[in-house]
């Protein structure tokens, strides 16, 4: 029987030759992630009703990376808690202030095309970038430590086909939305996306962690970039190795087909009061802006900064503009220093900052109300950053960059064109 | 599992999940916290004033955005059962795992039932009766596998029952 991608995974996971979408089956996954967030909660509840261990505890990887460094008293407890109890339960990773955890499990070569990782926070889906498939389960993921297995509805897939090649300037993020354009929550609901075409091979191995991992903000259950050329040699980089390649079987029934040609797309943002709601950046240059933030685990790669770098040079960040550079691994950091990036970041005008999830969710730098903040990272609700009555508009590292230049909402070619300075 | 009979509160499409609750409380899991700001920002009435049995009656794409589970905790701790036009799996899955209570209902009876009427509804059967009218609407009542977690209180609670009678989770 041809089976997608997921079928596969979710088959091998539950032990089975064959399983179809739409079945309920059990699974026992590859590898649990939980941030300092959840964790030390997620023990207390399952200490609460008797469990004392974690059925398979060298697969759980708990991360200390929302409140990085801590900056509350609070926070401080909740890390020293988090170490302690990761130690307590024999976790078989604790990635301690090393950067965010979904881009750092790739880059510690713990996940490989085929995978399936079930987590506690909402954008695993950043690991589609390397073929494998993670999904979010929240607070569910504390009993499934506990157990080691998890139900799952078996999900039909949405086939996004990319044709053509994209215009400079134009990138993963700006594939993504196309994609928001295309897919409403009701088509996506319960759904995984599963790119592919020849266009994918103008989307380098980092930057599919951007594109899969802004799909969970359409509503779909998980996103994935199957393993390809690009993929095997990026993770050979790494030190992992691929053994066979899990892909969709021809003749695998896919519920619907999408097809982006990436030639027509120009750069486009997301504008309050929620990522899907998708404009063209040439729409939105009236809109000033008083903060821009580069980071998060759907940006902040070292793709991204040096691109940053590279529209930056020979600019500045426009004065009464605060623009904040957050590198997604501490790894990262350390590359983008040694090339001479942070330090043409801060000399332009930025603030540079260790790896952590901050800003995204509101935990550092918020914004007053009627500030206007352009971010790479991955939610604009209304209140997500700080007070209700601040915008939150999301774009590209060229797209945020740009407009960190200019002071208002522009792409990177208008910076080229010299246009707004 | 005693059908759920209290106060309708009525709520738009696409509440999202930071409305629930802000991110602000994103490190706080006590449900006794976070009860006190469910849906502060929409109408703060409904933490102060919602008993246990009352039922929150959303539109569609209810919970969208994070996968957080605060709102979850915070609607078990106060006894609310929910009815929602549609769901994305994320938080589907915290309500039943929260314990909470849940339907899917159609726009039919989304557009029948007004804000504060009374109501009462039998999450075990599906049914839905508009107490103002006594009119009875049917939805289709969580599958077993999933109503046997609501009925024993939530995923923990559930899990451990299952251990005790040695069934297979």
């Amino acid at each position: 029987m041809a089976m997608t991608l997921v079928e596969k995974i979710f088959a091998r996971c539950a032990g089975r030759d064959t399983v179809t979408a739409g079945e309920v089956v059990w699974v026992r996954p590859d590898l649990v992630t939980v941030p300092e967030v959840a964790f030390p909660a997620y023990v207390k509840r399952l200490r609460g009703v008797g469990f004392e261990r974690f059925s398979n505890p060298d697969k759980v990887v708990v991360a200390i990376d929302h409140e990085v460094p801590a900056h509350s008293q609070a926070g401080a407890e909740r890390n020293r808690l988090t170490r302690q109890l990761a130690h307590e339960f024999s976790v078989g990773h604790l990635f301690d202030s090393e950067g965010i955890t979904h881009p750092l499990l790739i880059e510690r070569g713990l996940v490989r095309p085929g995978d399936f990782v079930a987590a506690a926070d909402s954008h695993t889906a950043v690991i589609g970038g390397a073929g494998a498939v993670g999904v979010p389960f929240g607070f569910e993921t504390a009993l499934l430590m506990a157990t080691g297995q998890i139900w799952v509805m078996v999900p039909e897939t949405i086939r996004v086909t990319l044709t053509g090649k994209p215009q400079p300037g134009v990138g993963a993020r700006d594939i993504a939305l196309a994609t928001m354009r295309e897919l409403d929550e009701t088509a996506a609901s319960y759904r995984l996306l599963e790119f592919a075409g020849e266009g994918l091979a103008h989307v380098p191995f980092w930057d599919r962690m951007t594109l899969c991992g802004l799909c969970i903000d359409i509503g779909a259950k998980s996103a994935v970039v199957p393993a390809d050329a690009v993929t095997v040699a990026a993770l050979e980089e790494i030190g992992v190795e691929t053994t066979g390649d899990v892909v969709s079987d021809a003749g695998a029934r896919f519920c619907q087909e999408v097809e982006i040609d990436l030639g027509t797309l120009e750069p486009l943002v997301s504008v309050p009061p929620s990522p899907t709601h998708v404009r063209r950046v040439s729409e939105m240059r009236d809109t000033t802006i008083q903060h821009a933030y580069l980071g998060s685990c759907a940006s902040g790669t070292l793709e991204d900064l040096r691109a940053a770098d590279a529209l930056l040079s020979g600019h500045k960040v426009r004065e009464g503009v605060n623009m904040l550079v957050i590198p997604s691994t501490r790894k990262t950091y350390q590359r983008a220093m040694e090339e001479g990036i942070l330090t043409r970041f801060t000399a332009a005008g930025a603030t540079v900052l260790a790896p952590t999830c901050g800003p995204c969710f509101g935990g550092l730098a918020q914004l007053c109300a009627g500030e206007r903040r352009i971010s790479t990272s991955t939610r604009n609700d209304p209140g997500r950053m700080g007070s209700a009555e601040a915008e939150i508009f999301l774009g590209s590292a060229l797209t945020v960059t740009a407009s960190a230049i200019a002071g208002h909402i522009c792409g990177a070619g208008d910076i080229a064109k010299g246009r707004p300075s | 599992m005693r059908p759920y009979t209290g106060t309708c509160w009525k709520l738009p499409d696409a509440v999202s999940s930071d409305q629930l609750i802000g991110p602000a409380h994103v490190f706080d899991f006590e449900a006794e916290t976070l009860r006190k700001h469910l849906l502060e920002e929409i109408d703060p009435r409904i933490a102060a004033e919602a008993k246990p049995g009352d039922i929150l009656l959303a539109g569609r794409n209810f919970a969208q955005g994070s996968n957080h589970s605060h709102p979850f905790i915070a609607m078990k701790a106060m006894g609310l059962g929910l009815l929602c036009r549609s769901i994305s799996r994320g938080p589907y899955r915290l309500t039943i795992f929260m314990g909470v209570p849940i339907l899917t209902i159609t726009g039919e009876i989304y557009d029948a039932l007004e804000h504060r009427d009374r109501i009462e509804v039998d999450f075990t059967i599906g049914e839905v009766t508009a107490l103002e009218t006594g009119t009875t609407f049917q939805a289709e009542a969580l599958p077993p596998h999933l109503l046997d977690i609501v009925k024993a209180g939530g995923g923990f609670e559930h899990a451990k029952a299952q251990e005790q009678d040695q069934k297979p989770l």
